[in-house]
Order: structure tokens, then sequence, then C-alpha cells
């Protein structure tokens, strides 16, 4: 115990000496967490809460500018300015880079649709043989196509749903058109805006399906970003650990521990703790970055309601050991603090990707999905997001705290047997 | 490897490792084969080692000597031959070994954030002392070794000479009966050599029996009782070294070295 108590010691001084080290190993995943969570909002949020600067220069005096302007106005899609002018100067903004889209409503369009409504009526009501004077249909007009300039880069989907949200609006427009066209032809009664009012004659129905936690997490960056940035952080000790275990086989003090009375199991045993102790306040940091500092930014604050403290002290710790683990073997296995520094960061980064810690897994391909499921990253971050999502059961997450465990005890374990082996050797 | 078990084991702790019925190190026949190497890097060293001696075990690069340190200190495990300090083999005892001896590593084997007493604190605790004791004798050292005043400096600090006097004060902290030091004077001034030097003598005459390795031929003329050669990793030969300077006609020891060992270089990489 003593030989243990002296390590921990050790290594905990080694640890506070090392300030830039320190620095490293804390700021570093803050600010990891933050701009990642920052980074990645918009594209977590709904289109429908993106706000994405629009302008809109509506030259139609009538219905269908009206119901762009108004339809655009009550989305959360856009942030839509009304302006003046032609269409160049619209155009000179977009360029510009202050807006990603333009829509421009040429003069005349609800006239337009109008006639064109008129028009395809009366043809109807003479195809079916009623006594209607006759008109001409009129023909296409170019000069009265609605035009939609977009920022270069702006990817297809949103173009297309901008595109369909136009569709969608000109379509409703001209259906109630022909149908005010017809009663106008039939004498009945114009009842104004009502003829429009369709609604859909199919109803949809959406929900999730399987596990319901997998919608939740969803919902925000925050509630992705700071659990996955959390368990990268923590795995980066990896390189801190790895070069203590090399400075202090090139220096010598690993050799002299050798010749000493005593298990070295043990004194690895005190720098592991020290090191895992390193993790767990890594992870109440950054978990009081997302419930504190993210929402200061505009942020969410990160959703814990589902969480019991002993299931999160459970995964903090067994992810803690994971990246201990991972840490001793990579110092194990290599032989300079470059070798360690640069396996260690890349291998982690790959384990992250994997893990899905930028990308979720379930939008990766299958057979990336399947290989996914063998990273301790992958095994934690489900492990964190079932803990503040859950039901604060215990069940969901103790498959993965028994894969991290495992790995911890297999790294450890294969370091020690390469240390034996050397020796013999 | 001699007999070993728990009744040993017990025997070392009840008289704290005395066997004075045989040498204190006695290495016969030892062998260390390395994989991949042609040439065995040790090959039937066989060496008595009494209480009380100084030796100095003397060799050009690559002739074996750390090798067979190594063995020595448990580090390494010898492919063959027999092997006992007071009378305990590493197989069954190797705590019991681990207790006799103090080993002081060419390399400065400390941590440099940490300070003087930080360093001779952890190793104490590696030791199983602690409290009033360790630091009693960590102060005791450091100020017979010229360090009292630095005891609170982190090692970076400290200049070579200063290291090497901390990096051997670890290795005796706990009162070894034996000492191994590989190379202990490398790299330090006069001054500093002049020192550890004396401090050696002194440990010796309180009854430490120490091992150790060199490349300075007065230093070791001058400290050991006894000096082995080894070259190519077998001891071509052992005696008092005012002795083998008579019996081999030559002016001193590094003559004698270099009639026995040629004057081609080693160097080793």
């Amino acid at each position: 115990m003593l030989r243990f108590r002296a390590s921990i010691f050790k290594e905990i001084l080694l640890l506070i000496r090392d300030r830039s080290g320190l620095a490293i190993l804390f700021f570093m995943p803050v600010a990891l967490v933050t701009i990642m969570a920052l980074v990645q909002d918009a594209p977590f949020r709904d289109y429908q809460e993106l706000n994405i600067p629009a302008l809109l220069l509506n030259q139609d005096e009538g219905a269908f500018g009206e119901q762009i302007l108004a339809r655009f106005d009550s989305s959360r899609m856009f942030d839509i300015l009304e302006i003046t002018g032609d269409e160049q100067a619209l155009k000179k903004k977009i360029a510009d880079g202050t807006y990603d889209i333009g829509i421009v409503i040429p003069p005349g369009v609800s006239d337009y649709i109008l006639a064109q409504s008129n028009g395809y009526a009366e043809q109807m009501m003479r195809d079916l043989g009623m006594p209607v004077l006759p008109s001409e249909l009129p023909g296409i007009d170019s000069t009265k196509q609605v035009g939609i300039f977009f920022k270069p880069g702006v990817k297809q989907s949103f173009r297309q749903a901008v595109l369909q949200a136009i569709r969608q609006e000109s379509s409703q427009l001209e259906t109630a058109t022909l149908i005010r066209s017809f009663k106008t032809i039939l004498g009945a009664e114009d009842d104004g805006e009502q003829a429009s009012d369709f609604g859909n004659f199919v109803a949809f129905r959406e929900r999730p399906v399987g596990d319901e936690w997998l919608e939740a997490r969803q919902t925000n960056s925050v509630q992705h970003n700071v659990p996955a940035w959390t368990m990268f952080g923590m795995f980066f000790i990896v390189i801190s650990l790895a070069g203590s275990i090399i400075r202090e086989r090139e220096e010598g003090s690993y050799l002299r521990i050798l010749t000493m009375p005593g298990s070295y199991l043990t004194v690895l045993l005190g720098k592991m703790t020290a090191y895992l102790g390193v993790c767990l306040i890594q992870c109440a940091l950054m978990l009081g970055v997302g419930v504190f500092f993210l929402p200061l930014l505009g942020l969410p604050a990160l959703d814990m309601q589902g969480m019991t403290f002993l299931n999160l002290a459970l995964v903090a710790t067994s992810c803690g050991l994971a990246a201990v683990g991972f840490g001793v073997l990579t110092g194990t296995i290599c032989q300079t603090h470059q070798q360690a520094s640069t396996f260690g960061s890349v291998s982690v980064v790959i384990l992250a990707a994997l893990g899905g810690i930028w990308v979720p897994v379930y939008v990766m391909p299958a057979v990336i999905q399947s290989i996914a499921e063998w990273s301790p990253l992958f095994w934690g971050l489900n492990a964190f997001q079932h803990v503040f999502l859950g039901n604060g059961q215990f069940q969901p997450i103790a498959a993965y705290l028994l894969y991290l465990q495992l790995f911890f005890l297999c790294c450890v374990g294969i370091s020690l047997l390469i240390n034996r082996a050397r020796q013999q050797a | 490897m001699c007999n070993s078990g728990r009744s040993r084991v017990q025997q070392a702790e009840n008289d704290q490792g005395v066997n004075p019925t045989e040498a204190l190190i006695d290495i016969q026949s030892l062998r260390k084969e390395y994989p991949g190497l042609a040439l065995p890097a040790v090959r039937d060293v066989s060496l008595s080692i009494q209480e009380g001696e100084i030796f100095g075990l003397l060799g050009p690069n690559g002739a074996g000597k750390t090798t067979t340190l190594s063995i020595l200190c448990g580090l390494k495990n010898p492919t063959s031959g027999h092997l006992a300090i007071s009378g305990f083999g590493y197989a069954g005892d190797r705590q019991v070994i681990q207790r006799l001896i103090g080993v002081v590593p060419q390399e400065i084997a400390l941590f440099p954030k940490l300070t003087a007493w930080e360093n001779l604190r952890f190793f104490g605790n590696m030791f199983g002392l602690t409290g009033a004791v360790l630091k009693a004798r960590a102060f005791e050292l450091l100020d017979q070794f010229g360090l009292a005043e630095f005891r609170d400096k982190q090692i970076g600090t400290f200049s070579g000479g200063m290291k090497r006097r901390v990096n051997l004060i670890a290795g005796i902290l706990h009162h070894p009966r034996i000492l191994f030091l590989d190379e202990p004077t490398v790299g330090v001034d006069v001054q500093s050599r002049n020192m550890i030097l004396n401090l050696l003598r002194g440990l010796n005459q309180q009854g430490m029996t120490i091992l150790y390795t060199s490349h300075h031929m007065e230093e070791a003329a001058d400290l050991c009782t006894r000096i082995a050669i080894i070259d190519h990793g077998t001891i071509i030969i052992t005696g008092h070294p005012a002795d083998l300077i008579r019996q081999h006609q030559v002016p001193n020891l590094e003559h004698l070295f270099l009639n026995l060992t040629g004057r081609n270089l080693r160097d080793e990489c």
C-alpha cells in the first residue's frame, strides 16, 4: 500500500509541475467541447429553426407575392428581408455573401396565374360540353418565372427544400385560383380565402421506433458534442501517460523500480490511479461546461435529467480506465516519445471517428458501423448518452461498462506481458 | 540457481539475509544469449565475491559488463548458469535479494521535476521506508554528499555531478548489503568524482560490498580490492589490481587492460 500511495503522490506532483501539460489536458478538451458544440449547432438543428438569411424582391402586386412573403415570413427556416430595386441588386447582395438565398417574384405573376387558371377552366368546361364564351388560353410566358438565386456552395438538399416550399405555395395558389375560375364560370359565389383551404386529404404519421433515446440525443449539438468530446478529451491523456512511461524507461527510473522489492504492477496502479483522477476531473469539467457555460453562448444546456449519479460515476470511471489502459499499452509498445505522440493521437482520432464522435454511427455505412462497435469511444459515448437521456436504469449501460473495463484489463495485461517478455529476452 | 522456498525467505527475513557460510555473490558458468545475435553477450562467466570487497568489473564497450550487472540486479534472466546472492537465487527469493541489494544505474534514474527530497522519499517508500526514519536517513545522506541545501530544489536544475550524487543516494537509502554501480562517475567533474569515491570507500568500511563497472582504470586501481576484466562476454583475468600489475610487469592497469583487450576501437551501436 505504501508503494501504491507513493506512486500516486509522485505522479500527482509530476502532473502539477508540468503546468503546460496540465493546461493541455484540461484546456484543450474544454475548448474542443465549446468549439465543436458551436460549430455543429446549425447542422444539428432542424431546418425549421435555421433562420437562413434570405432576400425577397417582390415585384408582384397580387396574391402570389403576398403569399410567398407570408409563407417565408412565418417559417423559422428563413430570416427574410424584403427589398426593393431590381434583380441585379439582389444578385449583388447574394454574391457579396451576406445572404444565402434570394427570391425574385416578377411583376404580374398573380395576374398571369389568374389568366392561366381562367383559360384552363374555360377549356375544361368546353371539353365537358358546357356553353362557355370562347377565349384564348395564354401561352407560357418566360418573363413570369420566379427567380431563385443561391450563394455558391449551398447544399443541393437545401436548394431542393427551398424550391419545394415555393412550388408548394405556387401549387396551392394555382389550385385555389383555378377553383375560383370554375366558380366564376359556373356563377357560384366566390368565398375568397376559403377556396384554397383544402388541407391534405392524406395525413401522415411520423414517430420513432426502437430506441427512443436515440431520437432524443439528436435534439441538439450540445447533447451530442459534450459527451462525445468528453470521451475524446479523456482518451487524449493517452499521449501524456504514454510519454510518462517512456520517459521513465529512458531515464532509468523504471529499471531502478524493477530492482526494488514488490511488484511493478503496484507502482503502475499508482500511476494509473493518478491519471484516472485526471480523467474524472476532465469529465466533471466538461460536463460543467455543457451545463453552465454553453448556455451563456446561446446554446442549449446539456440535458442530464435522466441521470443518476451512480450511473454517471460508473460510466466516467470505466471510460477513464479504458483511456488509462490504452495509454499504458501505448507507452509500453512505443519506444520513443515521438512514436507515442504520433501513434497515440492518430489512433485516438481513428477510434473517435469510428466511435461516432464526429458523425453519428447510425449514418455510417453498414461495414463501418460493424467496425465502430469495437471502438471504446463508441461504448463510452453510448453509455454517456444512455446515462443522460435514459431513465436512470443500469441495464442499458451494463454491457458498455463491461466492454470498457475488459478493454482496460486487456491493455494492462498485454503491457505487463510485453514488459515481462522484454525482461526475459 | 540456488534452492528456494518459503523457509529460505523466512530465514532471510529472520537474519536479515545474512548467510556467512557462502560467498556473498557467487556466479558459475553464467551465459546470456540475445535472440538474433550470433554470439552470446556473456559466456561462461564465473565470479565469487566475498563480503566487504569492492569489486571492479572492467571491460571495453560491448564486453558484457552491463549484461552481467543486469543479471546480478535481476533485470535480465540468464540463459544458463548459476547465480546466488548471499545464497539466494532470483527464481525463488527475488524479494529477499532485492532487499539486500542497492542499484545505481548509469543513467540518472531520477525524476527531474521532483526535488531531491521528493525523489528520495519516493525511492525510500519503494523500499518500505517511511516517516521520520526515511527523512532522517535521506537528510543524513544529502548532508554527507554535500547536498543538504539543495534538497528542496528540482533535480532538473542540478549539475551533472549533483545528479550523480543523488542517483547514488537513492541506491543506498535502505542500507543495502551489496551495492551495484554501473559507471557511477561517468560525466562528473573531478571534485564530484573524488567525493563519490571517498563516500564509496566509507560505505565499504561500514560493511557494504560493492560491485561496480567503470572505464576509468586509474579509478578502479585506486578503489577496488579486486577487479575482473571481461571481454567478448568472458572473464579474462581476475585479481587485486596491484598484484596484476606486478605479475604482468606493466606500469599501470590501463596498460594491462590494453594488452589483454587489444587496441582496436570497440564502437557499439
